[in-house]
């Protein structure tokens, strides 16, 4: 989450058009242009249960009706229930004065204390598996619903196969008639053989349609609300409330007492793909339990990471330093330019800023730098010190001035973010080619807070 | 946001050769059961029950202020057991939080004044939202965000948490400066 660093308020433009924070955007390097989640392909991996982590393909969770076989959730609280054993002592068939203990199974919330035992659900004899599925009322409807459905479309497959197949024809009746090439007995046979073909194939579909379904009928009276409504005062404790009743929308329970315990939502593994190039972008590793990704090309592995110091005061109307610093990703120098807008209108930018002119370069990411306390090595850069404030490892600290220009709204600073990319899927491996170096612009815009009054 | 520096009074905290960041007004229970990995902070008034099982901590996570940490406990039919608790890797654990768990994964953030009841586990890379009460056994996997009472999945972390949480807990320790004379 990293909440701590507040990653909202140094927000980048993705190619969509979209302000977000670098963590949620993503870089294709095959179009080398910014992705959020928001204008790519989100494919289901893997659906899994978030409570047994048991993961299984879509097609099962399809038919499971993307809920979990083993897991309940308490109707009541919405938390999962557990199971608990007790011992019974259930009298012998055979013998009526001999009894045994036997273990029993129910289920119980650990956070509201609902059990299956208030609403008279019997103990089972198995810890799990036992616990069967109430009987939707109106399944029998909703099935012929869906056949009837699945019969519509059918036809409108047939439909639509059976116009391009007249399109088709109605080419070859024209080049025939041109006759240019010779084609008109090759073409006259292929029409017979498609239109015996399409004939069938419309034949059969007319059949399918035959079944149809009965319709609705609108109800005229009903009868009206008992009087006991208005007069019997209301139990509040033994009402279900809206979001326990929405919980199980097929059955809605209005009384406490009805309340079923349901199966849990299963949650999903997703991959992302690149709309334009349909190259992915993100592939997690199929156990729902791995953080591990076969593919990930998040911007923050690729694109340096601006933040800012908090500046100590922000006056109206007055210049002020403030301290960006710059996170190099890449294991290699990688040199940086910010650049003004060109076009002033930008409504981000409410402040006068002046950015530095030169070039300024990010010392390498050196991940075993961490393990080694004392490196001060600066890398030999001769910086300006009116530019740069510090330099840490890969993290450069660059002076900005900030003018706030309005008093009321936070102060906003627009700018061009240029780095260097060297791209490294173009390179062959075999071939001694030297990765491919791009510049990429990136529009950035940093909240730093509202300007403080003046005295 | 770059974080901000965080100071300590020095003579309030222990260093470890291993750079572990103990307060000394902290209560840390049965220590010979206490294993912290290294570069670890633990904050004042933070409570870690090791008289009760074995704790283990990782490496780089922060323990703030008033945090509790105390191994589950389950019932049986003879007396109750406690069992181990282990916490992974850059780990953050907020301010006034009570961690009843039975595993923590690395990669975890959990907010301020959370409870975290008996033997929940929490994955590799999942968020406890601020005011969160999970109740016993329940379950966090990764890349999901918990919230509400009873804590349910309410969002999304993104894929790159682990990066986010580590440069978290690694730049915590960096600023985290002492003042003052050591003892």
């Amino acid at each position: 989450m990293a909440t701590l660093l507040d990653v909202n308020v140094v927000k980048y433009l993705c190619s969509c058009g979209k302000w977000e924070p670098l963590c949620r955007l993503y870089l294709c390097r095959h179009c080398q242009k910014l992705r959020s989640g928001d204008c790519v392909l989100h494919e289901v991996d893997s659906p899994y249960c978030p409570n047994c982590l048991e993961n299984m393909p879509s097609s099962e969770a399809k038919l499971k009706k993307n809920r979990c076989t083993n897991c309940f959730d308490c109707p009541s609280c919405g938390h999962t229930l557990t199971t608990r054993a007790t011992s019974q002592i259930v009298s012998d068939a055979e013998d009526p004065n001999k009894s045994t203990p036997k273990k029993m199974y129910y289920m119980a919330c650990g956070f509201c204390r609902w059990t299956t035992r208030d609403v008279g659900i019997s103990d089972k004899p198995v810890a799990s598996g036992a616990w069967e599925d109430l009987e939707n009322p109106h399944s029998r409807r909703i099935h012929s619903l869906l056949d009837f459905y699945h019969q519509v479309a059918q036809r409108e497959k047939a439909d639509k196969e059976r116009k391009k197949y007249v399109r088709r024809r109605s080419h070859l009746i024209f080049a025939a008639s041109m006759d240019k090439y010779g084609l008109t007995s090759v073409a006259a046979k292929r029409k017979s053989l498609l239109s015996s073909v399409s004939g069938i194939s419309i034949k059969e579909n007319e059949e399918v349609n035959i079944c149809s379904l009965e319709p609705v009928e609108a109800v005229d009276d009903f009868e009206s609300l008992p009087n006991s409504i208005f007069t019997d005062p209301l139990q509040l404790e033994k009402v279900s409330t809206i979001s326990q009743r929405l919980a199980s929308p097929e059955f809605q329970p209005a009384m406490a007492t009805d309340l079923y315990p349901n199966h849990k939502h299963l949650l999903i593994r997703r991959s992302l793909r690149c709309k334009e190039c349909e190259h992915n972008l993100s592939k997690p590793e199929f156990n729902p339990l791995s953080i591990k990704f076969k593919i990930q090309l998040i911007a923050l592995n690729h694109v340096p990471e601006i933040r800012f110091l908090k500046p100590k005061e922000l006056p109206f109307k007055k210049e002020t330093k403030v301290v960006l610093t710059v996170c190099n990703p890449a294991t290699y120098n990688t040199k940086l330019q910010l650049l003004p807008l060109e076009e002033e209108t930008a409504v981000n930018n409410n402040t006068k800023t002046e950015l530095p002119k030169k070039e300024i370069v990010l010392a390498p990411r050196d991940d075993s730098a961490i393990y080694d306390d004392n490196s001060q090595s600066q890398h030999g850069f001769k910086d300006d010190t009116s530019v740069v404030a510090f330099r840490k490892a890969n993290k450069v600290g660059i002076f900005i001035k900030v003018t706030p220009l309005q008093q009321d709204e936070d102060a906003k600073v627009c700018f061009w973010l240029k780095h260097e990319y060297r791209n490294t899927t173009v390179a062959l491996p075999n071939e001694n080619q030297e990765p491919q170096i791009v510049w990429l612009q990136h529009k950035v815009v940093i909240n730093l807070g509202p300007p403080h009054k003046t005295k | 946001m770059e974080l901000e520096d965080v100071m300590y009074n020095n003579s309030e905290y222990i260093e470890t050769a291993s750079g572990n960041k103990v307060s000394r007004l902290s209560v840390l229970c049965g220590s010979q059961n206490i294993v912290i990995n290294g570069k670890t902070i633990i904050m004042t008034d933070c409570v870690i029950r090791g008289d009760l099982a074995n704790v283990r901590i990782g490496r780089h996570c922060v323990i703030s202020k008033k945090a509790v940490i105390r191994p589950p406990f389950k019932k049986f039919s003879k007396g109750v057991a406690f069992f181990p608790l282990h916490i992974g890797d850059h780990v953050l654990i907020g301010e006034d939080s009570i961690v009843n768990a039975a595993q923590i994964g690395s990669f975890v953030h959990i907010g301020k004044h959370c409870i975290i009841g008996r033997r929940c586990v929490l994955k590799d890379c999942c968020a406890i939202a601020d005011y969160t009460v999970l109740p016993p056994e329940t379950v966090v996997p990764p890349f999901t965000l918990f919230s509400g009472s009873p804590g349910r999945a309410t969002g999304e972390l993104p894929e790159c948490t682990q990066d986010l949480m580590v440069d978290v807990t690694m730049s915590y320790y960096q600023s985290f400066k002492p003042v003052g004379k050591s003892k």
